[in-house]
């Protein structure tokens, strides 16, 4: 069931994801199709994401983001007061831009994976840290290596975070020792996002690939063909996987394997050094006497795809 | 039933795309005579399908070679299979005896010379369809030669040549719409000429008339009474009667894909590959080819996945997956990508639905039938024990 509606308040608005924004033209919505599109979500009753470009939104517009419940995903570089989700876009910015005064705000780190290997020593945070690995299509055997010792670090300095009695929350770390099943981004399912055309989209990432690529208008509504592949229960791979942890990023499936409901080899890689850091995590922390009642079992596979005639 | 079925790879070289027909049914609507494969690119797809063991684990491979019609390309097939049976021996590779050539041809040059010679010569390791469709009337109504005269004449003599070196030779029958009201005589036809094995089928596409179904059945319960009551059922079969279609499947145990694709492989002359013939451009109408890799740069895995991971109810509707009677009905991948609403190959198409609950009631008549008449006369249980050992 459809639960948010993302807002792209510009075709310039950051970019919280695994999509890239290449557009440097402006272009704010509509006044009248943001008004539609809050009214489209009071009615449907949705929980607004907006999402901000770099620039300051005119006073017209802000008055009527006001008018409903919401959060704000802003990027870091117009340091709005009151974001709820602050975008860094590469580990650079984020080791030198964030601020104390922000810790209690969510954090999400856009980077590629080399980047976030070089700069991992500097993640130390004390809140919620959502680290987006921007190239994770193009990983090659080395690529996986390096990611595994990068995890390996970044599991220390969470680990040394909980010693000082903290409770950091790191999504590829912590996020698959809390969840019981899958927390997937559901795009096409739990959320759908209006872009500034005043069309409906699947994700940013598909209106950024491909404005005709719509699933419907705010006079029309929605009608996304062929929905239930969004559906975990229609995804053959990843009913099978507990890399619970994993976006399940539909855009990169279809980008990867022209399925929506198919994950490339790199992708079920990469979530599965993920969930396997995760579980020396949790190993360390029960012998410090933490999350006694969680467990992640061993497994022998990185990509479910291999274990396919097991299923 | 084809070699090895289920556990060969079946590799096809699409060697030309020309053909002397212009078939009305034909899927290939991009047919043209500029599209032939060099020996170069066959080579090229072999050393690297051949190099890559660990990809290509069967224990046993078809080269499938089709075309257009395939026979017009003799010499360079006949090229092909030698260089295929050198590598396999210099690589000591574990197809070296289990391999089998098959061709699915038109029949009209299957008495030349060359075509003759490459019989002989690989004879031990061929099988080879011939399509005829059934009567002069049935056959030249669809199979036709570019000038719109019927080929009739010129397959119908080579099909004694054909059962003399082929006795099991079956051949493939598929029904449209304009079809079916020449099903029984068709079918009767072909065992006249010869032809134990008729295997038949309905056109995926959405092809079908209001009452086509009732038609269908029609046609299906006559020919059904011919083969018990002449007793064609004691030497001859016909796809259509299979004992066990129209039951309702279970989602886990019989959650299986149909459909071969992925499992396959194709090649094009252009050096493409392909999950299955039915994806290359000239077999599509609405779709862009789905190309899952070439000879230069092999294959991207990540493409071939969602055909290895499609099973039955993810492909499905809610409809078909609690459907009393859907065992035996059948799709096809690429007709499914190709109607699909988005470019995918998870989007069952339905169209054949109601020619499937036809078939499965004059099925279920047939057996009914035919089991009476065995049992009044003794015959059932030694009747049972040899379907029982066929089906092994
Ligand atoms: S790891 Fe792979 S199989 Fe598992 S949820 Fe992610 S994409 Fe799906
Ligand atoms: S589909 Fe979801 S995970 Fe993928 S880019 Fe879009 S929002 Fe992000």
């Amino acid at each position: 069931m459809l639960q948010y509606l993302v807002i792209l308040l510009d075709d310039t608005s950051v970019s919280y994801c695994h999509y890239e924004n290449p557009k440097k033209v402006k272009r704010l919505i509509s006044l009248s199709d943001l008004k539609a599109g809050i009214l489209f979500a009071m009615k449907q009753n949705l929980m607004i994401q907006f999402v901000y470009p770099d620039y300051e939104i005119p006073a017209e517009y802000q008055k009527e983001i006001e008018t409903i419940d919401h959060h704000k995903i802003a990027p870091q570089k117009i340091q709005l007061k009151n974001a709820d989700v602050v975008v860094f876009n590469s580990c650079k910015e984020f080791s030198t831009e964030k601020t104390e005064e922000n810790k209690d705000k969510i954090f999400v780190l856009r980077a590629n994976g080399k980047d976030v290997a070089r700069n991992v020593s500097t993640f130390a945070h004390d809140g919620r840290l959502n680290i987006i690995i921007t190239d994770i299509e193009t990983f090659t055997e080395n690529d996986f290596s390096l990611y595994k010792e990068t995890l390996e670090q970044l599991k220390n300095t969470v680990k040394e975070i909980f010693l000082q009695e903290n409770s950091p929350q790191v999504n590829l770390l912590t996020d698959r020792i809390l969840l019981e099943k899958m927390n997937n981004c559901n795009a096409g399912i739990e959320n759908i996002t209006l872009a500034p055309n005043g069309k409906f989209y699947i994700c940013p990432a598909f209106y950024l690939e491909d404005e005709n690529d719509t699933v419907g208008n705010l006079t029309n509504c929605i009608d996304i063909k062929n929905k239930h592949l969004y559906k975990l229960s229609n995804a053959p791979i990843c009913q099978k996987c507990d890399a619970y942890q994993c976006k399940r990023c539909v855009w990169l499936n279809r980008k990867t394997t022209r399925e929506v409901n198919t994950p490339s080899h790199e992708q079920c890689v990469v979530a599965h050094l993920e969930r396997n850091a995760s579980r020396n995590l949790l190993l360390d922390l029960q012998q410090l006497g933490a999350w006694e009642d969680k467990s992640i079992k061993a497994i022998d596979y990185f990509d479910p795809f291999e274990v396919k005639d097991k299923f | 039933m084809e070699w090895k079925e289920g556990h060969a790879k079946s590799i096809t070289f699409i060697v030309t795309k020309d053909c002397q027909l212009v078939c009305k049914y034909c899927y290939l609507v991009g047919k043209n005579i500029s599209e032939r494969m060099s020996f170069e690119t066959a080579k090229q797809a072999i050393d690297y399908i051949l190099s890559n063991k660990d990809l290509y684990s069967e224990s046993s491979v078809i080269w499938d070679f089709i075309g257009g019609e395939p026979f017009l390309e003799i010499d360079l097939i006949d090229k092909i299979c030698d260089y295929i049976k050198i590598q396999l021996y210099e690589k000591q590779h574990h197809w070296f005896n289990s391999y089998r050539f098959s061709f699915s041809t038109n029949g009209i040059n299957y008495h030349e010379e060359k075509v003759q010679n490459f019989i002989r010569k690989n004879h031990n390791h061929l099988s080879i369809g011939i399509t005829i469709d059934g009567t002069q009337t049935k056959h030249d109504l669809n199979r036709i030669y570019k000038s719109g005269k019927g080929s009739y004449d010129d397959v119908a003599r080579n099909i004694p040549l054909w059962l003399q070196q082929f006795p099991h030779g079956g051949t493939k029958v598929t029904i449209s719409s304009p079809d079916i009201p020449y099903i029984k005589e068709s079918v009767l036809h072909l065992y006249s000429l010869g032809i134990k094995e008729v295997n038949i089928n309905c056109v995926f596409e959405d092809v079908w008339q209001e009452n086509d179904d009732l038609l269908f059945e029609e046609q299906l319960i006559q020919l059904a009474d011919v083969i018990i009551d002449s007793e064609y059922y004691k030497e001859y079969a016909c796809s259509f009667f299979t004992e066990f279609i129209g039951k309702p499947m279970d989602k886990v145990r019989e959650n299986q894909n149909w459909c071969g694709a992925g499992m396959m492989l194709a090649v094009d002359a252009a050096g493409m590959f392909y999950p299955c013939t039915r994806f290359v451009q000239y077999s599509l109408r609405n779709k862009k080819t789905a190309i899952i890799g070439n000879v230069h740069e092999g294959i991207n895995q990540n493409l071939l996945r969602p055909y290895l991971t499609l099973n039955r109810c993810t492909q499905s509707l809610q409809e078909c997956i609690e459907c009393e009677v859907a065992s035996g009905c059948a799709w096809c991948q690429g007709e499914n990508y190709d109607a699909a609403e988005t470019n995918t190959i998870y989007q069952r198409a339905t169209a054949i639905c109601k020619m499937h609950k036809a078939r499965v009631r004059t099925n279920n008549y047939y057996w009914n039938k035919l089991y009476r008449k065995l049992e009044l006369e003794g015959q059932r249980e030694n009747f049972e024990k040899k379907e029982t050992s066929v089906i092994c």
